[in-house]
Parts: C-alpha cells; structure tokens; sequence
C-alpha cells in the first residue's frame, strides 16, 4: 500500500528576479515496509524532494498525497501533516544540545502529543530500540557521532509516523559506524512497516535499499 | 514534559544571570522609587491622617496643610451650630524660628490646639504629658527633629520668636513634608507669640462628626454658614496637600522618571538577551518546527522563558528592594511598598518580559524548517 503518492512534483527557487527551477516533475510511490535510496549528484535536488516530501516545503506544482490524503501548502496544514505522519533524520543530528538522549526523545514525543509519564517510558523503550538505554542521561556533546544518529533514529521514530525521511544520515559518519546505523535504521523501519527514504550520494548505501531511485538535474531516472 | 524552554535558558548560564539581574534591577528600582515617593508623601499628610477629625474646614484656597492662612476664630462657634457636628475646635499651624544653642535659628511648623488629647494629636507621645501645654510657657517638640535642632530632653529650654519655653515633652513620628520639624504648643501662646498674624485667628477648623451623621450634609451646610471658607474630608484634604507637593516639587517627576528609566532597563536587557538567546538556538527552533512543533510550540517556549526570567528576577528585585529598607530608614526616610504597588509591579514585570518576547517570536515564527538540513 502506498503510504506516500507524488506525482509530477515541480520546484522553482524564486530569488529577487532569479529564477533557480530545481525539481521538473517528479512521480513516485513510497510503499509500507519498504526501504527506497535517492541518488543523485550534488544540487540534483535531492534535499529540496525530501523536504517537500516531508512537507517542509510546499512544492510548486504536483500532487502529494500521504496517507491517501491530499497535501495542502498552508503551512499550518503542512505542519499537522508533518507532526503526525513524518519522522526526519538529518545529516547534523540536529539534537537539542541542552537536553540529554532521553530527554531529547522525550520532547519529540510531548510535541505529538504524548505527555507524562507515558512518554518517559515510550522513550526509554525507543533509546532501548536503537541499543542506547545505557547512554540515556548522556547529554549529545558526550555521545560520538554514531550514538548521536542512534538518539537521532529513535526520536524520528516517535509516535509511529507512517514516513521516515533521513537526508546523508552517514555522512558524518565513518562508514563502518554509518553502515552499522543504516542497517539498525533499516530494520526498525522494516520490524515496525514503516516507509524509509534515504538520500545519499554514496552508492555504497544502496546495499540496504529495496528500490534505488536516482535522480539528475531535477528528474527521475526511470 | 520535558522543559526544553528551561534547558536553553540554563545552557547559558552567564547570559540568563544577566537576563535576571537585569529585570531585578529594574524591579528593584521601580520599587524603591515609588517606595521612596510614597514615604515622601506620607510626610505631606501624617497630620491629616491621624487627627482624629472627619472635616477640616480651611481658609479659601489653601493650598496644603502646612501653609494655612489664618480666619476669625470665632466661626467654630458657627460649626458648633451645625446639627451633626459632635464637637469642633480651633487649630492654628504656623511657622515660628526656634533658635538653638550655638544661636543659629531654624523654622519649625507648630501645631496649636487648646484640647490636644481631644483631636489625637501628637498620636505618639514618648516622654511628657500633652496636657502641660495649657499652662503656657511650654513646647513638645518631635524626636525627629533632633536633625535639624541638635540634642534635647523634656525639661530643657529653648528660645521661640524669643520666648524662652521648656520643652514639656517628645513626641515621635511628628514630620512634614518639608522636612521642618513639627512641634505643639498652646493654642493662646501661639496667639501671643505671634498676635500680628494670629490674635483672634485660627488656620483651621477641626469637625468631630456625630455618630450617623451624613458628611456630605454637613460638609455642605458648613459651606453655607461660612461662605468664604473651603470645607473637606480628611480624605479629600490629604489628597490636596499631595496634590501640592506632587505637582509643585519635583518627586512625582522624579518618580515617573525612575519607573520610566527601569521599565527601559528591563525591557532592553531582557529582549536583547532573549533576542540574542532565540538567534543562537535558531537551528533549534527550526529543529522543533522539522520533528512537528507548530508555532504555538514555539511560542510557548519563549513565553516561558520570559515568565522566568521575570519571575526570578522579580523575586530578586523584591529581595533587593526590601534589602535596602533599612539603609533608606537610617537616612530619616521612608520606603512604603504597598501590596498593591508590589502587585502592580508583579504584573507589569511579567507583561513586558512577555512583550520583550515578542521581538523574538517574529523573528522565530518566520524561521524556515529547511534550515535543519544546511550545515
Ligand atoms: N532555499 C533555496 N533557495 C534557492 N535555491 C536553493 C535553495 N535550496 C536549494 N537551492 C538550490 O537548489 C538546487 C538543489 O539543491 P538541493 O539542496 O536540493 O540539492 P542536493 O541534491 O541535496 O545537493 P547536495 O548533494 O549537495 O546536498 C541547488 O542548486 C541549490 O543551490
Ligand atoms: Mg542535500
């Protein structure tokens, strides 16, 4: 079952009285259960897809439909789209410095909407998920990187969202740590039917994917 | 939940100690400011306040309790008439110079009545009995006014408009406005130190109301009979004797100045911080937006850390105001802080730390989520 349609996604960077267009239709499925990479050189549009596809961005033409339901652009809409059907996972971690593994899983949580004690304890599951019970209380300035993606990994996995978006998840990474992360990602995804696109432009990451799509100068290869 | 509103504010401990001393400070100066201002003014109407009268009638146009000009005495007898009245009496406030003991002089206001302990005045007797005025040659002066006319005990003399009195007794907490000393003496001797001025003249009218009686009745029937006199509440008469003051002295500029001056103060310090704050965890802010947070997530974390930093530093500046308390009551002033000033100033700290936020939300509101995915 598909859980997120795109059909001839287009995207034109508007600025001042440059135009940059970066996406010219993009179509594709992404399918419960199944691991898809994007590949495509630098400035091919990889990042700008996900975030559209991740409905941080409003595309400027094209139909996305998550969950069999329409994508508006108000940003209002995309924000409770995002909120309850998305997990991201980025290159920088992107974790709160100032709070701690847990915590930082925590919070995503009470952002979904699951408070108290409840939430403490989905998160202390999802750490023990990612194998970092152990490194709970450890703020991210004292995890290495590899632990920090893990910490990342767990709280994109919060609240269940049906797509799970992770852009060069290991290029911070050295690769025997970042392939360690994709296949621990990769199996989650997979134990929990979730959808997993992973962005990257090192082939060597293909190794876990289902599908590979590529894309070049704002196009699909078929 | 997890605070995370908290968290960044503590990240960077130097920069919230200086958001919280910031508000405190101005906190602690508005405070002690208006403190300062109603312990001036307090002066301007201790009188008034603790007379035991319910109207003064006055001589037209006078402008506060201290500078009273003088009216026949006889026209008690008018108020004595009126229905309603329980009992009235003559006072006469004037200036006189009280010479000290290296010969300098200093004014004093003297406070004369012929039945003291009937209007309450002084309220606060330390050593003597009141009742010694009537037998003439003798004064009460205030603690307070050991300042201005150096050391003396009951039973010393001193020279007044060249009369040599003894001091019969002390009272306390006696003060004016203008800082001059006040002090009691005999309604006659007053009259014949002084006969040019006040023989046959009073300044005021004390009004004892009978239990029941309508103020407002009264007040105007008085109005009737002495036409060419102002009659007032004690209430209304304080207000007017503020009034002067406030409007005729610099404090209640002064005092507008200093709240002005700590609102600036507080304002600046805790938007600048908090501005600064937000645009150094702007990713975060971002981050929060990316994973699900709506602006209204956003907007409760910089709401939040704007109510602690006015709450602590709230806190603080209430501490240092009352800290300063005794400081300020060891230089003869006083610092009044109600609780509806503290409460004001509660709410009003809380208001525009949560305003000074909003600097920071425009600029927050607008971050673009894609930022999270640039290095
Ligand atoms: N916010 C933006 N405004 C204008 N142009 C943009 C913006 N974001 C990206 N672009 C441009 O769009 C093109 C595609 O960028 P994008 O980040 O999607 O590429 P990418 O495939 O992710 O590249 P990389 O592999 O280097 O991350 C680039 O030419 C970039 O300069
Ligand atoms: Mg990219």
């Amino acid at each position: 079952m598909a859980v997120l349609e795109a059909r001839d996604i287009t995207k034109t960077y508007q600025e001042g009285v440059q135009e940059t267009t970066v996406l010219r239709g993009v179509s594709m499925d992404l399918h419960a259960g199944e691991v898809v990479t994007l590949e495509g050189p630098s400035g091919s549009g990889k990042t700008t897809l996900l975030q559209i596809l991740g409905c941080i961005l409003s595309p400027s033409g094209g139909d996305l439909r998550i969950q069999q339901k329409p994508v508006e652009g108000r940003s209002s809409h995309l924000a409770a789209v995002r909120r309850r059907n998305i997990g991201f996972v980025f290159q920088q971690f992107n974790l709160f410095p100032s709070l701690n593994a847990l915590e930082n899983v925590q919070y995503a949580l009470n952002l979904k909407g699951l408070k108290g004690p409840a939430a403490k304890q989905e998160a202390r599951a999802l750490l023990d998920a990612v194998g970092l019970l152990d490194r709970a209380g450890y703020l991210p300035r004292d995890l290495s990187g590899g632990q920090k993606q893990r910490v990342a990994i767990a709280r994109a996995l919060a609240c269940k969202p049906a797509v799970l978006l992770a852009d060069e998840p290991t290029a911070n990474l050295d690769s025997a740590v970042g392939a360690q992360i994709l296949e621990l990602f990769r199996d989650l995804a997979k134990r929990e039917n979730r959808a997993l696109l992973v962005v990257t432009h090192d082939p060597k990451v293909r190794s876990i994917a289902d599908r590979v799509l590529q894309i070049h100068d704002g196009r699909l290869r078929p | 939940m997890v605070d995370l509103a908290l968290k960044i504010l503590l990240h960077d401990k130097l920069r919230f100690t200086i958001t919280v001393a910031g508000v405190a400070f101005a906190v602690a100066l508005v405070l002690s400011q208006v403190g300062l201002f109603f312990g001036l003014l307090s002066n301007a109407t201790l009188t008034i306040r603790h007379a035991n009268a319910d109207l003064w009638v006055t001589s037209h146009n006078t402008p506060n309790v201290d500078f009273a000009h003088q009216f026949p005495e006889t026209y008690v007898n008018r108020v004595r008439s009126v229905p309603g009245v329980a009992r009235a009496g003559n006072l006469i406030v004037t200036f006189m110079n009280i010479t000290l003991p290296n010969g300098a002089e200093e004014g004093g206001v003297f406070y004369a009545l012929e039945d003291f302990g009937a209007w309450n005045l002084p309220w606060t007797v330390k050593e003597g009995d009141i009742q010694d005025l009537r037998r003439g040659e003798f004064i009460f002066l205030d603690e307070s006014a050991k300042r201005r006319l150096g050391d003396f005990a009951t039973g010393d003399y001193r020279e007044v408009q060249h009369n040599r009195l003894r001091i019969a007794g002390v009272s306390q907490e006696a003060k004016s406005f203008t800082t001059t000393p006040v002090s009691f003496i005999d309604f006659r001797r007053a009259q014949e130190m002084n006969p040019d001025l006040l023989k046959g003249n009073t300044s005021y009218i004390l009004v004892k109301l009978a239990p029941g009686a309508d103020a407002a009745a009264v007040k105007a029937e008085l109005h009737r009979r002495l036409p060419f006199n102002d009659v007032y509440t004690s209430n209304e008469w304080a207000t007017k004797s503020e009034a002067y003051w406030i409007k005729n002295t610099g404090i209640g500029l002064n005092a507008f100045l200093a709240v002005f001056l700590g609102v600036l103060v507080g304002v600046v310090v805790v938007a600048q911080t908090l501005y600064t704050s937000t645009m150094e965890h702007i990713k975060e802010f971002g981050t929060v937006k990316a994973i699900g947070g709506s602006n209204a997530d956003i907007y409760r974390i910089l709401a939040r850390q704007a109510t602690i930093a006015a709450v602590l530093g709230f806190l603080l500046g209430l501490g240092l105001a009352f800290a300063q308390k005794p400081a300020v009551e060891a230089m003869n002033l006083k610092l009044i802080m109600p609780a509806s000033t503290i409460s004001v100033v509660a709410v009003g700290t809380l208001l525009l730390c949560l305003a000074s936020a909003m600097v920071s939300f425009r600029k927050v509101a607008n971050v673009d989520p894609g930022l999270v995915f640039r290095s």
